[in-house]
């Protein structure tokens, strides 16, 4: 604590893809619960170093979209390829060894155990200490301790959370529980980081605050960002590229600008009555 | 003010992951150290040995392998009898077919056979939770204290079907069986149950204990941040009846002396799940807290009025025993439904800002 962290040390592993590049795509990929289809034939990518959002009308299959990413959901129809491997089934703890990190809808944050261990949690991939070290402590556990206990002081460094390191999650309001489970999604040090609606429930600050961080994260870390919103002034401000999905089916694709001026969006969005003419 | 923490500063991370970061429970805990080292083998008299002291430290480390599956994993179990029984007979046939076994290696021997047995019985944790996983732990007490009966291999075909503990001398001591003195027994159980402790303290507090709890808070979240559930429960449940087992050794080789199939039947794992409950989920203090309210207050309960000369005789001790214990019960967990632990935690925050609240 003694330490004033340097946030330029933190940047995301070198996966191998130039930015620009497509470090995600997804092709033709189909899902569905029974007879009822969440996703339908959708292809999207993501390239490397780019805020990507994904947006849609409730019910859209956006989150759908997600779990498929990070292997939640194995799709029936299609292939997922992740920095140059193809895949379709995974098992979802898996994700995080790729280099897949998420934030949930809810917040999905551990209530028991403070902000600290949290985000200590997120590291866990990476503490290789066995059960026999662990028991003795003192030595290669404690060291291996410390050292990801430094790179989680960066992280509350970087969130502005320091005044909450001990605090139970549970107790914690929404914001911060937000800014928190982004901390341990920061923690995995992922290349490709998927927000499930970052800002929902927030206070106009309190958006302003974490589209900062996300704007942080992107630049300062280098990492690829996968988002869901609903706040579409947000949406248009922070992604460099846009998909509509609706019913399940994509209908727009392209940068905010395109996206707004879309005619199928404008009807998905303000609604169209559907098999009438239009008056 | 006795517990103002203020003026001790931590300026490495070493210093904030020590055992204890405030400086007075350290002092505490060293005089309650003092007291179980020193203090009462001096003053203790042979019934306080084996009616207080002994029982209290071997259920508080059943109590403690239990949390670690239930408080800190979040899986429930009803069989901790059970595994209590497996370390007590594994131990028993060690010692039998090897006689000349030291008897620390076949306690910290048994302690395996019992946790596989528990990473066999939790596999269905793998797919079931809460009550369910409990009736399915259910299950493997039934069907364990049958096996102990049945299976008559395991007490050496003696025609009582109990396992009786010989003498066992440990360095020209006997520290186990008939000849063994109470006060031996008591620094072998507070040796073993200070180490193992102090291990749980370890794992719990690190990488381990936070993949614990992360699955029992929200396992979903858990394995989208990197864990592997199936690893992580059985990982619980292995150390969990390893101490369990250990416990059930401790429980027969240096306390009853002698024990039968049905003396881990279900009572018993109720008894240890209550100490656990009582003494707080998630907690190692709570353990401790838990044992001595449930193992020590009946003792204490029934001796009392004999001290003062009171004749009652002893059924009606045993009546008010019971009425008292579960009045104490219920008040404690309405007054704290998260145990003793938790609110010796209120109190100490209290006395940390004490006289200033604000």
């Amino acid at each position: 604590m003694n330490q004033r962290p340097d946030h330029k040390q933190m940047t995301t592993p070198d996966d191998g893809i130039a930015a620009g590049a497509v470090l995600l795509d997804v092709r033709n990929v189909s899902l569905a619960f029974g007879g009822v289809k969440a996703i339908t034939d959708i292809s999207l990518n993501v390239k490397k170093g780019e805020i990507r959002a994904i947006i849609g009308p409730n019910g859209a299959g956006k989150t759908s979209m997600l779990n498929v990413i990070n292997g939640f959901y194995t799709p029936q129809e299609g292939t997922i390829t992740f920095r140059g491997k193809e895949r379709r089934a995974m098992k979802s703890h898996e994700a995080v060894g790729q280099g897949i990190a998420r934030t949930f809808q809810n917040v999905a944050l551990f209530k028991g155990m403070s902000t600290l261990d949290n985000i200590m949690t997120g590291r866990s991939v990476m503490m290789k200490r066995n059960i026999v070290w662990q028991m003795l402590w003192h030595g290669p556990a404690l060291n291996e301790e410390i050292e990801h206990r430094e790179k989680v002081e960066e992280i509350i460094d970087f969130l502005e959370i320091q005044h909450i390191r001990r605090t139970p999650v549970g107790k914690l309001p929404y914001g911060l529980q937000k800014r928190v489970e982004l901390g341990r999604a920061l923690a995995m040090e992922p290349s490709l980081l998927l927000l499930d609606e970052p800002m929902a429930g927030m206070n106009l600050e309190e958006k302003e605050d974490m589209s900062r961080f996300i704007i942080d994260v992107n630049q300062q870390r280098g990492t690829t960002i996968a988002l869901i919103e609903h706040d579409m002034g947000v949406v248009m401000d922070l992604s460099d590229r846009v998909v509509v999905l609706d019913y399940g089916k994509k209908i727009a694709d392209g940068t905010p600008d395109e996206v707004k001026n879309n005619q199928d969006v404008i009807d998905a969005y303000l609604g169209v009555p559907h098999g009438e003419e239009m008056p | 003010m006795l517990y103002r923490t203020a003026g001790q500063f931590k300026i490495s991370y070493k210093a904030d992951h020590a055992l204890f970061p405030v400086r007075q429970d350290a002092y505490l805990l060293g005089f309650v150290l003092l007291l179980a080292f020193v203090v009462f083998p001096l003053t203790a008299s042979e019934f306080t040995f084996r009616a207080l002291l002994i029982p209290v430290l071997i259920y508080s480390l059943a109590a403690l392998g239990l949390n670690i599956l239930t408080g800190y994993a979040g899986q429930l179990s009803l069989g901790t009898g059970a595994f209590m029984g497996v370390g007590a007979y594994a131990c028993y046939k060690l010692l039998t077919i090897f006689p000349e076994m030291n008897i620390v290696i076949a306690i910290a021997m048994s302690g395996f056979f019992s946790a596989a047995v528990g990473v066999l019985f939790g596999l269905p944790s793998l797919r079931i939770k809460g009550f369910y996983l409990a009736i399915a732990t259910l299950a493997a007490q039934f069907f364990l204290v049958w096996l102990f009966q049945k299976w008559a291999w395991l007490y050496n075909y003696n025609a009582s079907g109990a396992i009786q503990v010989p003498n066992i001398d440990m360095f020209g001591i006997t520290v186990a069986g008939p000849r063994a003195t109470a006060m031996t027994q008591y620094y072998f159980v507070l040796g073993v149950v200070s180490v193992i402790t102090l291990f749980a303290i370890n794992i719990t507090r690190g990488r381990i204990g936070r993949m614990w709890k992360a699955v029992r808070d929200m396992d979903i979240a858990a394995e989208l941040v990197g864990i592997n559930l199936m690893r992580a429960k059985l990982t619980a449940f292995f150390v969990s009846s390893y101490i369990v087992g250990v416990s059930g050794a401790l429980f027969v080789f240096l306390w009853r002396g002698a024990a039968e199939a049905n003396l881990f039947d279900i009572p018993l794992s109720f008894r240890v799940l209550f100490i656990a409950i009582i003494g707080g989920l998630g907690s190692i203090l709570g353990n401790y807290l838990g044992a001595i309210l449930i193992v020590a207050l009946p003792v204490i309960v029934s001796t009392v009025p004999a001290t003062f000369g009171i004749p009652i005789d002893s059924a009606m001790v045993e009546h008010l025993n019971v009425m008292i214990v579960g009045a104490l019960i219920i008040t404690f967990l309405i007054v704290e439904p998260h145990g003793l632990a938790r609110f010796w935690a209120v109190i100490r925050e209290k006395l940390i800002l004490w006289p200033f609240p604000h």
